[in-house]
């Protein structure tokens, strides 16, 4: 849990936020609220940090249109409810969010999407320099776990809890929950980190026993993963000095999931320094492994076509590997999923493929 | 045979023949219409009263503006039993006992019929059709009550047309005194018409009276019918005055017809075709006149070839004049076959007309010089030897022309080819002098190119005509004298060739003063009258001519307001007078429809078709000639140059309401803008201040500046005020502020001034402040004064004033 001094900070921050609009107000200017442009021509490359922050570029809010003046509106509302919030020490989730502004009295004030909702509590995050989980918010239980040989110790609400990821939990592994920040290492036994994008490929590697024989933590991503599960990752790769590796499916989309571990998202580049893990490596599939181990394919589709042409353009994958990685698919006009590693046998991933790379990269 | 067959048509076909002619016989015009009164608009009995009321309105507007009269005209509509009566009165001149009878009493009796002038009536069918039409349904006659401006006493007249003899037979014919007569003003026209009708076309007679007031600003017109519960008026538009006083103009060249030319021809007083054209055309002068004789002459005479010199030392054109002439000594012999040889020579081409000019004017010179004569025979040997020279080697002329004119694919054996047949068609034409019409050459060119063509050569109809034109234009027009204007009358084909003279040459349009266009003010005007709405727009163009008639069109469109949503009203108007019926037929429908009214802003479903919206379009067509599709004149003829103005007069008159519509929106969209923000910004503001726990902050100067805003403000500051104008828009305001106070100010400066009224002081100042800045004026006033300010000069949407 954030400690009490969070607390404090945060809703100062968001005092002070509300306060500058009304100065604005007095002052007989229009009220604004810059932001920096979240899309990723606005994004560069943080020399200290090694990861990927915004630029220069900033947007407005203001209150110059309907649109804008809504928006912050709509501001000026979250900010209450989030004062409100830390005042009572509750938290909630961004859900919640979206339908508790149902109840507030401004029609005008509620929100339309949760879409909406989400953008606002990030440009909060943004302009008040606090992360969202210090407003006490949170997203949805992402469903992510953890397994391997590390003994960690979780504050819950009903208490402190010592857990061993193999030993203490079920096939499922350890849920990692909302704030990470509300763990501390214990102990761990663990060479190296593997996050692995599909269900089916982490319970193929549990069910292998990969974990136990090499001594592997097994990270679940689920998909494009949360923040919580990139912040635990860095704090996998911060504390315990561990290499982390990424392993997802052989098409752009996934790259934009090693993307966002390794060098943070662009929606939430302002807390790249706090999520990304730079030192994180691509395992695969990559294009030239669908060559190397002639792995079955599909064929590329147009949307998958646009979107590695927009990957060329993307300032994160502008290095050798990607560039010759991106265009060998673009020729190949092919993509492969994980498990279609599975047609060389369903102990083909652990036994061969997994040690193969691995050892290439140096990380066994 | 042919005896056989002239025994059995006097027996047998002669008899029919004669059975026949029994029964035919000259039908009078009234009888003619008696039985065609749908081509005058009286098909049924609802619209026989609209087309009556229409006549007798025109007749009325007519003969007052004629006499300078401002119109007062009513329409009175009574039930009568089973019939209707229609009564029309107006203030004009009056009409003299003796024209009464035959201007009601007789179809085609009129003063406008032979007048190129605009007017609104012109057959003078329409009155008299519509007594017609009222004995013919109700059996009465026709009542007539007229007084002239200078008369005691009125003229009564109970009439109706014989239809035999289309002559006004007179029942009643009395003098009688103002107070006994129904006409109520001191001089005009009264008529009372009893007719079988129905007043199922109430909304169509409402449309007519209705559109005849916007289209005559200047005319006060009274409606009274069964349906009205009291008499409606249609005032005169304040300061409209009568329409421009039109002028009779003589035809137009390009605006006549074979028939009316001939019979041109035959009742002018002219001699000459020159003097006639100058005469009774207009825009027609000497030198026009020219043009056009010029013109005839081609075609009556054709043109003549002319010839070069021959280059040729051996045929020499000395030599051959010198010895076409005798006994005229040998040095004046030598000089004048010199001085022709020596001007041919330096000629491109002579033609015969020319040579025999030239051969003159030197037989003139060389004869003074050296005191000889030299006689007709001699000049006419001296042309004959000349010409012979000149017209030896034909194609060799002939060649460099049909050569430019045809195209680089035509080999030098075809050119040649085409040039030695074509010398041959000019050789054996028929005239030695080489004259050809347009037609002629023609066919001269055709049938040498069928000659190429039997051989395989191919020669078609562009290069041919591109010959033909090549030619006609190397060819001279003749000195000849033309036909004088008797003998044109009496042949129909030389009169035709002079009408195509006359409508080749280019002729100066028509001029315009023959129109009275109502003029953009008053259609505005007119409009603004009749239609209450929020924004009116007009055009009138300049005048353009069709068929020789000038004309000129007028657009005027309102919208918004009071005026019904839908599909858009559409008034057309020809002379001024209103078309009722047939709109679908119309020129001014189509040209409204192939508009696309949504660049104007209007809603028009599928992007043609009549546009939707409150709005009205008028537009009116003012001719000396404006071609109706019928008799009836309800509808104007698609004629290509009337509906290119017609599109343009109503473009001119949509861009304004384009703009206006324009505006309004941007203005609609600043007061939504400025609802939502007005409601949003405030509760931010209360939000705000819950949240840091301080009182609610001002937001004015943020909504000025949000709505481009010029915003008014006072500060107080115990007897000092300040009047604070702030201009957050993008360019310079100039806002009227008066400031009331109930007590005295002083201290004002220079470019505000005050003015006591009745104890309150009116402080008026006029800053001019550009985009940005802000300006202030301070005066000093008692504490306790009350203040009330008012701003003009800035758009109600614009403004913010805290004062």
């Amino acid at each position: 849990m954030s400690t009490k001094q969070d607390d404090e900070l945060a809703q100062e921050r968001l005092v002070d936020l509300a306060a500058e609009f009304y100065d604005q107000f007095a002052a007989g200017e229009v009220p604004h609220m810059d932001i920096p442009t979240r899309t990723k021509s606005n994004i560069v490359f943080d020399e200290d940090s090694n990861v990927w922050v915004y630029g220069d570029r900033t947007s407005t809010r203001t209150a110059n249109s309907v649109r804008g003046a809504r928006k912050l509106l709509k501001a000026s509302y979250t900010i209450e409810f989030l004062v409100n919030q830390l005042e009572e020490d509750r938290s909630s989730t961004l859900r919640e969010l979206y339908y508790l502004s149902e109840s507030w009295d401004n029609e005008e004030a509620q929100f339309k999407s949760q879409d909406e909702s989400n953008q606002l509590v990030e440009d909060l995050e943004i302009v008040s320099e606090v992360t969202r989980e210090d407003f006490h918010m949170r997203p949805e239980e992402s469903g992510a776990t953890l397994m391997g040989p590390l003994e960690l110790r979780e504050q819950t609400r009903r208490g402190e809890r010592e857990i061993h990821c193999q030993k203490d939990v079920g096939e499922g592994g350890y849920q990692i929950p909302n704030n990470p920040d509300t763990i501390d290492f214990l102990d761990h036994d663990i060479d190296f980190v593997l996050c692995v994008e599909t269900g089916g490929m982490r319970d193929r590697l549990v069910e292998n026993g990969f974990d136990d024989e090499y001594n592997c933590l097994v990270v679940h991503l689920k998909g494009q993963p949360a923040r919580a599960t990139r912040r635990i990752t860095k704090r996998l790769h911060d504390e315990l000095d561990l290499p982390v590796v990424v392993f997802t499916d052989g098409d752009p989309w996934s790259y934009r999931i090693y993307g966002s571990v390794a060098y943070g998202s662009i929606k939430s580049a302002h807390l790249s320094e706090y999520l990304a893990t730079p030192e994180a490596r691509f395992v695969g599939i990559q294009p030239e492994d669908i060559v190397e181990y002639d792995l079955p394919t599909d064929p590329l589709a147009d949307s998958d076509i646009n979107a590695l042409e927009s990957e060329l353009e993307d300032p994160r994958f502008q290095s050798d590997y990607w560039t010759e990685q991106i265009e060998l698919q673009l020729d190949l006009e092919k993509k492969a999923e994980q498990q279609a590693l599975a047609a060389r046998g369903l102990d083909f991933v652990t036994e061969t493929y997994l040690p193969e790379r691995l050892s290439s990269m140096g990380v066994l | 045979m042919t005896s056989f067959q002239s025994t059995l048509g006097e027996e047998e076909g002669g008899g029919i023949a004669e059975e026949l002619a029994e029964g035919q016989r000259a039908i009078s015009i009234a009888e003619f219409f008696e039985k065609n009164k749908h081509m005058l608009g009286f098909d049924s009995g609802a619209r026989g009263l609209v087309t009556a009321v229409k006549e007798a309105v025109d007749n009325a507007l007519d003969a007052t503006e004629e006499a300078g009269i401002k119109p007062d005209i009513s329409i009175e509509i009574r039930e009568s039993g089973d019939y209707y009566t229609l009564i029309v009165e107006d203030n004009g001149p009056g009409i003299t006992r003796e024209q009464i009878p035959k201007v009601f009493g007789k179809l085609l009796y009129g003063s406008r019929f032979h007048a190129r002038e605009q007017s609104r009536g012109q057959q003078g069918i329409g009155i008299s059709a519509a007594v017609l039409y009222s004995q013919l349904t109700s059996g009465k006659p026709a009542k007539i009550t007229s007084r002239t401006q200078r008369s005691e006493t009125a003229q009564y007249f109970e009439l109706i047309i014989d239809t035999d003899t289309n002559e006004p037979e007179i029942q009643v014919d009395e003098e009688r005194a103002p107070g006994e007569s129904d006409l109520s003003p001191t001089h005009g026209t009264r008529i009372e018409m009893e007719m079988e009708a129905n007043m199922r076309a109430r909304q169509q007679l409402h449309d007519y009276v209705k559109h005849t007031a916007v289209v005559n600003p200047h005319a006060r017109l009274v409606l009274n019918e069964p349906g009205l519960d009291e008499p409606r008026h249609y005032e005169r538009v304040e300061g409209a005055d009568l329409p421009a006083e039109t002028e009779e103009i003589r035809p137009h060249p390009h605006g006549v017809e074979l028939g009316t030319l001939i019979k041109m021809l035959g009742a002018t007083e002219s001699y000459s075709v020159s003097g006639f054209l100058q005469e009774e055309f207009t825009r027609v002068g000497a030198k026009t006149a020219e043009k056009v004789l010029n013109n005839f002459r081609d075609r009556h005479f054709g043109r003549e070839m002319g010839w070069a010199a021959p280059r040729d030392p051996e045929t020499s054109l000395e030599d051959a004049i010198d010895d076409a002439v005798a006994n005229k000594g040998a040095e004046a012999t030598a000089t004048f076959a010199a001085r022709v040889a020596d001007t041919l020579t330096s000629r491109e081409r002579t033609t015969h007309a020319e040579l025999t000019d030239i051969v003159d004017t030197v037989a003139d010179d060389v004869g003074e010089e050296f005191g000889a004569t030299f006689g007709s025979t001699v000049r006419e040997n001296a042309v004959e030897a000349a010409w012979d020279v000149l017209t030896s080697d034909l194609e060799a002329d002939l060649y460099p022309l049909v050569d430019d004119a045809t195209s680089t694919r035509k080999d030098d054996a075809t050119v040649s080819g085409l040039a030695d047949r074509l010398a041959d068609k000019f050789d054996s034409g028929g005239d030695p002098r080489h004259r050809a019409t347009y037609a002629g050459l023609r066919d001269y060119v055709d049938r040498s190119a069928d000659r190429l063509v039997s051989e395989d050569v191919s020669f078609g109809d562009t290069a041919r005509e591109n010959v033909v034109d090549a030619v006609w234009t190397a060819m001279r027009t003749v000195p000849d004298e033309v036909p004088k204007v008797r003998a044109i009358a009496d042949d129909r084909d030389v009169a035709s060739e002079l009408l195509e003279a006359m409508r080749e040459t280019d002729i100066l349009a028509p001029p315009t003063n023959c129109l009275s266009p109502i003029t953009a003010e008053l259609v505005e005007a007119g409009l603004k009258k009749e239609f209450d709405a929020d924004f009116y727009a007009a055009a009138t163009r300049d005048a353009e001519v069709h068929g020789g008639d000038p004309f000129i069109v007028e657009a005027g469109i309102a919208y918004g307001g009071e005026l019904q949503d839908g599909t858009v009203d559409l008034l057309r108007f020809a002379n001024r007078v209103p078309l009722v019926y047939q709109r679908g037929a119309c020129a001014t429908t189509d040209v409204v429809k192939t508009i696309g009214w949504r660049n104007y802003g209007l809603d028009q479903p599928g992007g043609s078709g009549m546009p939707n919206g409150p709005a009205v379009i008028m537009i009116h067509v003012a001719s000396t000639n404006v071609p109706f599709t019928s008799e009836s004149k309800d509808a104007i003829a698609n004629i290509p140059e009337i509906e290119d103005e017609i599109e343009l007069a109503i473009r001119e008159a949509a861009r304004d309401l384009k703009s206006y519509l324009n505006k309004r929106r941007s203005m609609q969209k600043r007061r939504k803008k400025q609802d939502v923000l007005g409601r949003i910004l405030p509760e931010m503001a209360d939000k705000l201040s819950e949240v840091t726990g301080r009182p609610r902050p001002n937001i004015d100067g943020a909504l000025a500046r949000i709505m481009n805003n010029v915003s008014v403000e006072r500060e107080v500051d115990g007897d000092t005020v300040t009047l604070v104008v702030e201009n957050h828009s993008d360019r310079t305001e100039e806002p009227e502020i008066t400031d009331i106070l109930s007590a005295e100010p002083s201290d004002l400066p220079e470019d505000a001034s005050v003015v006591d009224l009745d104890g309150e002081w009116f402080v008026s100042w006029e800053p001019s402040v550009p985009a940005g800045e802000s300006v202030e004026l301070t005066y000093t006033v008692s504490g306790d004064a009350s203040f009330d300010v008012d701003v003009d000069g800035v758009e109600n949407e614009k403004l913010t004033i805290n004062a």
